[in-house]
């Protein structure tokens, strides 16, 4: 049957990639913080603000020597988790403020958009913790005898965080009391990967090696759930 | 060869009833216009149609050469311009096209989304801001968004709003074309709007 041009150009974009519609998306949010740092500075801000707190109220000499692995574990996630939770939300509650929700709706698959927000928050909490892991490793005197697997749970934990706190945010980007929403429903999907990765990090800092890292394993597999159930509930959030 | 059908469609808020039992069947080369009074859903329906808001009843079913388009494909039928749609403040004009033809699985390519910028007489501001460009330019800047992939249905609300005479030609000249390649809709209260349309399906009847 007779195809017209405008057809034939239309079934040309089925070619069109999940992945390469998610690219573009986290690239136009990059693009769009550049310009505005309106997530960056929220988070950093927060960041580097409880970061200089802690360090001068407690530093690296208020704590027993025994103590300081576990406490300074729990703190580093505490910063980290909440400098997170000031700013990651920006990401869908911004399209919504800016009025552009509904021309992204009608460009780009729901997955798509998820994964381009999952990648573009996944951005920011990597530049925060290449910012604030080493300050507070330097601020605090925070000794870390496994350095391996400490960055290893500080990776798998930041992705862990990017997953849970992603969907999240796209539930809340139409709810009128948005920051404290985000914090109330974050908290306790959050709550078991962060005393896993306080856990993982105080092991570290000590030096208790395990075969096969197992706070490192409980966080990617809380990733690869979170990101998969995101992905089939991303859509039903997404559509009205 | 494109084809649109609504059957029965309806819209309630909570208690209050917007509008019931619209149906009809527009394809190729069919300009249909939606008028009604202030608040008489003119845009819900197109926001229902574009698959933005759900209908409380009826359904919207799309059609290319006889074969159903599936809901989740629907996206990349239509273009659809609006009061509400808003486009990237922080992005310049070009940047913004260059996006959503990215975002639609098209090529992305510079020259192409600088012809479609030409075409609704934004020359020369392409590199600017968004946030920058007057009502007008926004408004010429979101025609382009829709027409970026071509698409067989138009949805255009209020298309001449807050287009100075030669903008409302750019809008004249796109409904000619459209006539020709596929479906255009107008949700309008300008009789001058209504007058492109071969039909009207008026809301306050």
């Amino acid at each position: 049957m007779h195809q017209t041009k405008s057809e034939r150009r239309t079934t040309l974009t089925e070619s069109s990639t999940y992945l390469n519609e998610a690219i573009a998306i986290w690239l136009r949010d990059l693009r769009s913080e550049f310009r505005t740092r309106y997530a960056l500075n929220a988070i950093l801000m927060f960041a580097v603000t409880t970061l200089v707190a802690v360090s001068f109220s407690i530093g690296s000499f208020r704590i027993e020597e025994a103590e300081r692995p576990f406490l300074y574990s729990v703190l580093l996630w505490i910063i980290l988790t909440f400098s997170a939770l000031s700013g990651l939300s920006r990401s869908f509650v911004k399209e919504e403020e800016a009025g552009t929700i509904d021309v992204l709706k009608l460009s780009a698959r729901p997955q798509a958009v998820f994964l381009g927000k999952l990648l573009f928050n996944l951005t920011l909490l990597g530049a925060l913790g290449l910012v604030i892991v080493p300050s507070f490793i330097l601020f605090m005197g925070y000794q870390i005898n496994l350095p391996g697997f400490f960055v290893a749970v500080v990776i798998s934990g930041g992705l862990g965080l990017g997953a849970g706190t992603t969907i999240i945010a796209a539930i809340i980007a139409r709810a009128s009391a948005r920051g404290a929403l985000f914090s109330v429903l974050s908290l306790p999907l959050l709550f078991p990967l962060m005393i896993t990765c306080m856990k993982g990090c105080e092991r570290a800092a000590i030096g208790i090696n395990s075969a096969g890292w197992p706070e490192v394993r409980i966080a990617v597999a809380y990733v690869v759930i979170m990101v998969i159930l995101s992905l089939f509930l991303f859509p039903l959030v997404w559509e009205e | 060869m494109f084809t649109l059908k609504v059957s029965d469609i309806g819209k309630n808020y909570g208690e209050t009833l917007l509008f019931k039992n619209i149906s009809f069947e527009v394809k190729r080369g069919d300009v249909l216009a939606i008028t009604g009074w202030n608040g008489s859903g003119k845009s819900t329906l197109l926001r229902i149609i574009a698959g933005l808001v759900k209908p409380s009843r009826g359904q919207v079913e799309m059609f290319l050469n006889g074969e159903p388009v599936s809901r989740e494909s629907r996206r990349r039928f239509l273009g659809m311009v609006a009061p509400a749609l808003s486009l990237y403040d922080e992005l310049t004009g070009l940047e913004n096209m260059e996006f959503f033809s990215k975002v639609r699985g098209l090529s992305g390519d510079r020259k192409d989304c600088l012809d479609i910028i030409d075409s609704v007489g934004l020359t020369g501001h392409a590199t600017k801001a968004c946030g920058d460009y007057s009502s007008g330019m926004k408004q010429r800047l979101k025609l382009a968004q829709a027409l970026l992939h071509k698409p067989p249905l138009l949805l255009l609300d209020e298309p001449g709003s807050n287009l100075d005479s030669k903008g409302i030609e750019v809008v004249e000249e796109i409904i000619s074309k459209q006539r020709q390649s596929g479906v255009t809709m107008i949700a309008s209260n300008e009789k001058r709007e209504a007058d492109y349309a071969d039909r009207i399906i008026n809301l306050s009847e």
